[in-house]
């Protein structure tokens, strides 16, 4: 959880601009339908991963306000 | 992040940016709409304006849920916020935006018991772990971020949570979107759509805006090549005449969007019969309300709230910055009364809105335009 103290300095605001980031997934909790992965600075981040259905380590997830909101794909840029 | 790092290549933006040089046509000017912030703070960040020529003109939408949030809703927020026994929950951008009477973080400063938080799932945890006090969040956002809240109203209500709620300010995108095109005043030709809202609504929502308006969208992603060939592919329908749905975002964006997501959201959320937007005035159908089965974590229904619409202040020109009818730098504020550091208006809050993206990363391209 983040320090109740801080404002968002963030550069860009994860949760408030409609913006999602990456997280591969290191491990799954598929009981609670939880998992931990990290995003593209390396932090560790608990994910809700119910509307993606099971995961497991490796997978690459689009996380949005804690929720992994899809899978990604394998497309390749153009 | 190999997949990241393609989407940012500088060689592949170049030759897309020859591509769109090569399908214009001289003499036509086209206007596309960016519906959504994070597009928005892309294109400044990266310079993607600067690889578009002269007549292909980026306007900047509604997309910023910080920036749609009235005043009158911050009050509302406010007034629950200075409860004693309440510990109010907010995302970081939410915690500047000024209402009629400051900011949360003012109210914060004068000792109301308000914490930022990442996701819902951050507030229900405190709730957890703070049995003796209230904890409400404030919900905002758009499709994107309204599943997270109710995935999160469905575990609070699973674990017989009682001291855990929510102020719903979560809105729908197609209804502004049609607000939009239906306004007298816009000249748009077409849109670039939002990316993230689309992987939970799909692209078929936005199949209204070539069918009943005559204007191509294209789904996009957040990245400058994704934003590029956005622009690649609305160009090629315009010159081709055609006007259709294409879903550039397909490595996330399924087209009939994340089913799981619109049930649980279904179950937990119910339409307001309207919900007012920063600028835009009252929008029909526009805004959501937790459903009925979940009025127990309506921290509206637990609390009174003034429930006051505030008026826009008379210097902000968030509204016509908001629908393209001028240029962030255009409002008589922008870039002295109202600055990132002390914003009068909404758009001017968020790192995603259009006037705080303008002012950020746009001051050298003002003065472009300008010259």
């Amino acid at each position: 959880m983040s320090d109740p103290e801080l404002a968002c300095t963030d550069e860009h605001c994860i949760t408030c601009g409609d913006v999602a980031v990456e997280v591969r997934v290191i491990a799954a909790d598929g009981a609670r339908e939880l998992a931990t992965g990290h995003d593209e600075s390396g932090e560790a981040t608990e994910i809700d991963t119910m509307l993606v259905g099971p995961v497991a380590a490796g997978d690459r997830l689009l996380v949005h306000a804690g929720t992994a909101i899809a899978r990604i794909g394998e497309e390749r840029a153009p | 992040m190999r997949f990241v790092d393609e989407f940012r290549d500088a060689e592949l933006g170049g030759a897309l940016a020859r591509e769109i040089l090569s399908t214009v046509e001289p003499g036509r000017h086209y206007k596309i709409m960016e519906v959504c912030g994070g597009h928005t703070h892309s294109i400044y960040k990266y310079g993607v304006d600067d690889l578009l020529p002269a007549n292909v003109e980026l306007v900047h939408g509604p997309g910023c849920p910080v920036c749609v949030i009235p005043m009158g809703r911050v009050d509302d927020g406010i007034a629950i916020a200075h409860e004693p026994e309440v510990i109010f929950t907010c995302f970081g951008d939410m915690m500047r935006v000024p209402g009629s009477r400051g900011t949360l973080l003012e109210a914060k400063a004068q000792g109301a018991d308000i914490r930022m938080v990442y996701s819902p799932l951050d507030a229900m945890r405190i709730a957890k772990s703070e049995p003796d006090r209230q904890v409400v969040f404030f919900a905002i956002g758009f499709e994107t971020t309204a599943p997270s809240t109710a995935l999160t109203l469905k575990r609070a209500k699973a674990e017989g949570l009682t001291n855990f709620s929510c102020i719903c300010n979560h809105v729908t995108i197609v209804p502004p979107l049609r607000a939009l095109l239906d306004s007298p005043d816009l000249r748009l030709d077409a849109f670039v759509g939002p990316g993230h809202v689309s992987t939970v609504v799909g692209a078929r929502p936005f199949e209204f805006i070539p069918a009943d308006y005559g204007k191509p969208i294209v789904v996009s992603g957040f990245e400058p090549v994704d934003i590029l060939q956005s622009v690649v592919m609305i160009l090629r329908q315009l010159t081709e005449g055609r006007c259709e749905v294409e879903n550039q975002y397909k490595r996330v964006v399924p087209y009939e969007g994340n089913v799981r997501a619109l049930e649980v959201m279904a179950e937990v959320f119910a339409l307001r019969p309207h919900f007012e937007w920063r600028g835009l005035g009252f929008i029909s159908q526009s805004g959501l309300r937790l459903s009925d089965a979940y009025a127990d974590f309506d921290a509206e229904q637990r609390w009174p709230v003034p429930g006051v619409r505030v008026a826009d202040p008379k210097a902000c020109q968030c509204g016509e910055v908001l629908k393209g009818v001028i240029k962030p730098w255009e409002c008589k504020v922008f870039g002295t009364a109202c600055t990132p550091e002390r914003p009068i208006g909404t758009c001017m809050v968020s790192s995603e809105g259009a006037c705080a993206a303008y002012y950020n990363y746009g001051r050298f391209a003002r003065e472009r335009e300008v010259v």
